[in-house]
C-alpha cells in the first residue's frame, strides 16, 4: 500500500524535475542564440549608430554609443563631396542590367535542359568548375582584352562579365523550376497553335515568376557584392559602391568614420533585403556561391 | 503527347537554338580567356616594360614553383588563414545550428538574422570590422577602454600573427552563418524517430548527440568545410580592405598576392601563371570534394 500511495508522488516529483530541465534547457538555449545575435548583428548596429553620429562624438569619452542627436549629415558629405550618388547609381545600374540580362539568356537554355536533357551533364559539369575557378584567373585576360577592345571604364563591360559569371547558377536552378512545370500546360498551348517560343514566354514564363524573382534576387546581390572585376575593371565615372569604399581606407584605421560607415550602410543594403525574401533559397544559393559573383 | 513527340523529332535544332545564346557567351568570356591566359603564362608579357612579348618556355612556373619567396609565402599566408578559420568556423556554425535546432520560438526569423552576415559582400564586412578595430574611434577599442581593459590605441593589426588573428575573425564573423545553414538543414533532415528511439532506450540527450547526430551530420559537414576551403582559397575582398596584405606581406593571400603582380606591378604573364598555379591547387582540393561525394553517393545508395 505505501508504494502504492508513494509512486504517484515520485512520479510528480519526476514530472517537476523533467520540466524544470526543460526550462532550464530552453534558456540556456536561447541565452545561446542571444548571444550569436549580438555577435553577428552587432557590427551592423554600431555600423549604422556610427553613420548617424555627429562628427564630435568620435572623440567622447565614455564613446557614445546611440548618438544623441542622430544626423543625416555623413549620408548627405558622401553623396555630394565623394559624389556617393553617382556610385550607388553605378551599382544599382549594373547590378539590375546584369540581372536581366542573365535571366534574359538563361531562361531558354534552362528550358532547353530541362525540356530536351541539352548536354547531359554539361551544365552540372560547367557549374562545378565555374564554382571552383578563382576569379583572379579570369580577370587577367579579361583585363588584356577589355584594354585591346575599349571596354574598360564602361557599363557595358562589367554587365557583360556579370552576366556570364552568372549563367551557370541561373540556368541550375530555373532548371529545376521548370521541371516542376507540367509539360501538359505548354503542348496544350502549342497544339493551340502558339510557337515554342511564345508558349515559353506567355505560358511558362507568368507560371514559374516566382522562381525567377529568386534567380533574379540572387543575381542581383551577387553582382552588387562582387568587389575583383569592378576594382580593375571600372575608372573613375563607373566605379561602384564596392569600389568606392576602398577610397576610404587610404587614412590608416583612422578614416573619414562617418562617410565610411554611411557608405557600408548603403552597401550591406540590398543584403538585409535579400537575406529575408530567400530565407528559402539560402542554403543551395551559398553553397554554389549564388552571392559571390 | 505524340503530338508533342512529333513537333520535337522534327526540330532538331530547336534544344540548340535555346541554348546558343549562353553557349556562345561562355565560350567567348569564359573558355576563350581562360585559353588565352593559359597562352600568356608561357610568355613575357609585362605591361610596365611594352606591349611585345616573346615564348619563354616554363620560366614563369618555375619561379612561381621554386623561386618567388612572397609567392610561397602567400601560399603559407592563405593556409595560416585557412586552418583556424575552418576549425572555428565548423564548431560555432555547428554549435549554433545545435542551438537553432532546439529553439522551438522564433527559430525561421532568427535563423534569417544570423545568416545576414553571410550575404554581405565580403568587402563590405571587411570595412565594418576595419572600422570596428580601429585605433582612435573603433568600438573595440572604445569599449576596452570604458571597462578598463584596453589602451586606446590599441593596434590590431600591429604585429603578424595579430593581423592574421583579425582577419580569421572577421572571416567567421563572415562565413560561419553559411556554415549555421548547412549544418542545420542536415540536423533538420535526421529523422526524429531515431532521437525518441534513443530516449525509449534510455539514452542522454548528450549520447544521442554523440552516437547519431554527430555521426549523421558527417558527410554535411565534410561538404560545408570542402566549399569553405574552396573558397578561402580565393579570398582577396577582405584582404583589401582589412590589411592589404600588411604588416609587411604577411596577410598576402595567393590571390591577393597575384592581384599585385598582375595590377600593379603589370607583369601580365607572370600573373597568368601565378593564377594557374592557384588553379592547379584549387582543381586537386574539387577533385578530393568530388572523390568524398562519390563515397556519400554509394554509401547513402548501399
Amino acid at each position: 500500500m505505501a508504494i502504492a500511495i508513494e509512486r504517484p508522488r515520485i512520479a510528480a516529483r519526476r514530472v517537476k524535475r523533467y520540466r524544470v530541465h526543460r526550462a532550464l534547457g530552453h534558456v540556456l538555449t536561447y541565452l545561446g542564440l542571444f548571444a550569436a545575435l549580438v555577435f553577428f548583428l552587432g557590427p551592423f548596429f554600431w555600423i549604422v549608430t556610427t553613420s548617424l553620429k555627429g562628427n564630435e562624438d568620435f572623440f567622447a569619452f565614455p564613446p557614445v554609443w546611440i548618438p544623441a542627436e542622430p544626423s543625416l549629415a555623413h549620408y548627405v558629405a558622401l553623396f555630394t563631396r565623394s559624389s556617393g550618388a553617382r556610385y550607388f547609381t553605378n551599382s544599382l545600374v549594373i547590378s539590375s542590367l546584369s540581372m536581366v540580362a542573365a535571366l534574359v539568356v538563361s531562361l531558354p537554355t534552362a528550358y532547353s535542359i530541362a525540356r530536351w536533357r541539352f548536354g547531359g551533364g554539361f551544365l552540372s559539369t560547367l557549374l562545378l568548375v565555374l564554382r571552383m575557378l578563382p576569379a583572379i584567373a579570369l580577370i587577367i585576360p579579361i583585363y588584356i582584352m577589355y584594354k585591346m577592345l575599349g571596354l574598360t571604364n564602361s557599363y557595358l563591360g562589367l554587365v557583360i562579365i556579370y552576366t556570364v559569371l552568372y549563367i551557370p547558377f541561373a540556368v541550375w536552378l530555373l532548371v529545376g523550376f521548370l521541371r516542376d512545370f507540367p509539360v501538359e500546360i505548354e503542348e496544350a498551348a502549342m497544339i493551340d497553335g502558339c510557337s515554342r517560343l511564345r508558349a515559353l514566354v506567355q505560358v511558362v514564363v507568368p507560371i514559374i515568376a516566382p522562381g525567377m524573382a529568386v534567380v533574379a534576387l540572387f543575381a542581383f546581390i551577387a553582382t552588387w557584392n562582387e568587389f575583383l572585376f569592378a576594382i580593375v575593371l571600372t575608372g573613375i565615372e563607373t566605379k561602384t559602391m564596392m569600389v568606392l569604399v576602398t577610397s576610404f581606407t587610404t587614412g590608416g584605421t583612422d578614416m573619414f568614420y562617418g562617410e565610411a560607415s554611411a557608405s557600408v550602410v548603403l552597401g550591406v543594403l540590398p543584403a538585409f533585403a535579400v537575406a529575408f525574401m530567400l530565407q528559402r533559397y539560402l542554403v543551395k544559393g551559398l553553397a554554389l556561391g549564388g552571392t559571390k559573383g | 503527347m505524340r503530338i508533342g513527340a512529333i513537333v520535337m523529332k522534327r526540330k532538331q535544332w530547336e534544344p540548340f537554338a535555346f541554348a546558343s545564346p549562353s553557349v556562345f557567351l561562355i565560350g567567348l568570356v569564359i573558355v576563350f580567356p581562360l585559353a588565352y591566359s593559359f597562352y600568356l603564362s608561357f610568355q613575357n608579357f609585362d605591361l610596365s616594360v611594352g606591349s611585345e612579348y616573346n615564348y619563354v618556355g616554363g620560366k614563369n612556373y618555375v619561379e612561381a614553383l621554386f623561386k618567388d619567396e612572397r609567392f610561397l609565402g602567400s601560399i603559407w599566408n592563405t593556409a595560416m588563414i585557412i586552418a583556424p578559420s575552418l576549425a572555428v568556423e565548423l564548431l560555432l556554425g555547428l554549435g549554433i545550428a545545435l542551438l537553432l535546432s532546439r529553439a522551438s520560438r522564433g527559430r525561421p526569423v532568427i535563423t534569417a538574422l544570423l545568416a545576414i552576415p553571410a550575404m554581405v559582400s565580403p568587402v563590405m564586412a571587411a570595412m565594418a570590422w576595419r572600422m570596428m578595430f580601429g585605433i582612435k574611434f573603433g568600438a573595440i577599442n572604445n569599449l576596452g577602454r570604458q571597462l578598463g581593459i584596453l589602451d586606446v590605441y590599441f593596434d590590431w593589426f600591429g604585429s603578424p600573427l595579430l593581423a592574421i588573428m583579425t582577419v580569421v575573425l572577421v572571416d567567421v564573423w563572415h562565413n560561419t552563418p553559411f556554415m549555421m545553414l548547412v549544418l542545420l538543414a542536415g540536423i533538420q533532415s535526421i529523422p526524429q524517430e531515431l532521437y525518441d528511439a534513443a530516449k525509449a532506450d534510455g539514452a542522454t540527450p548528450w549520447r544521442s548527440f554523440w552516437s547519431i547526430t554527430l555521426p549523421l551530420l558527417q558527410f554535411t559537414m565534410v561538404v560545408g568545410v570542402m566549399i569553405r576551403l574552396i573558397d578561402l582559397t580565393k579570398l582577396f575582398g577582405l584582404i583589401f580592405i582589412l590589411t592589404y596584405g600588411g604588416p609587411g606581406s604577411s596577410t598576402e593571400t595567393v590571390a591577393f598576392n597575384t592581384y599585385l603582380v598582375g595590377f600593379k606591378d603589370f607583369r601580365m604573364s607572370y600573373a597568368a601563371a601565378l593564377s594557374y598555379v592557384i588553379v592547379g591547387g584549387v582543381l586537386v582540393l574539387t577533385l578530393v570534394f568530388l572523390w568524398i561525394q562519390r563515397i556519400r553517393e554509394t554509401r547513402t545508395a548501399a
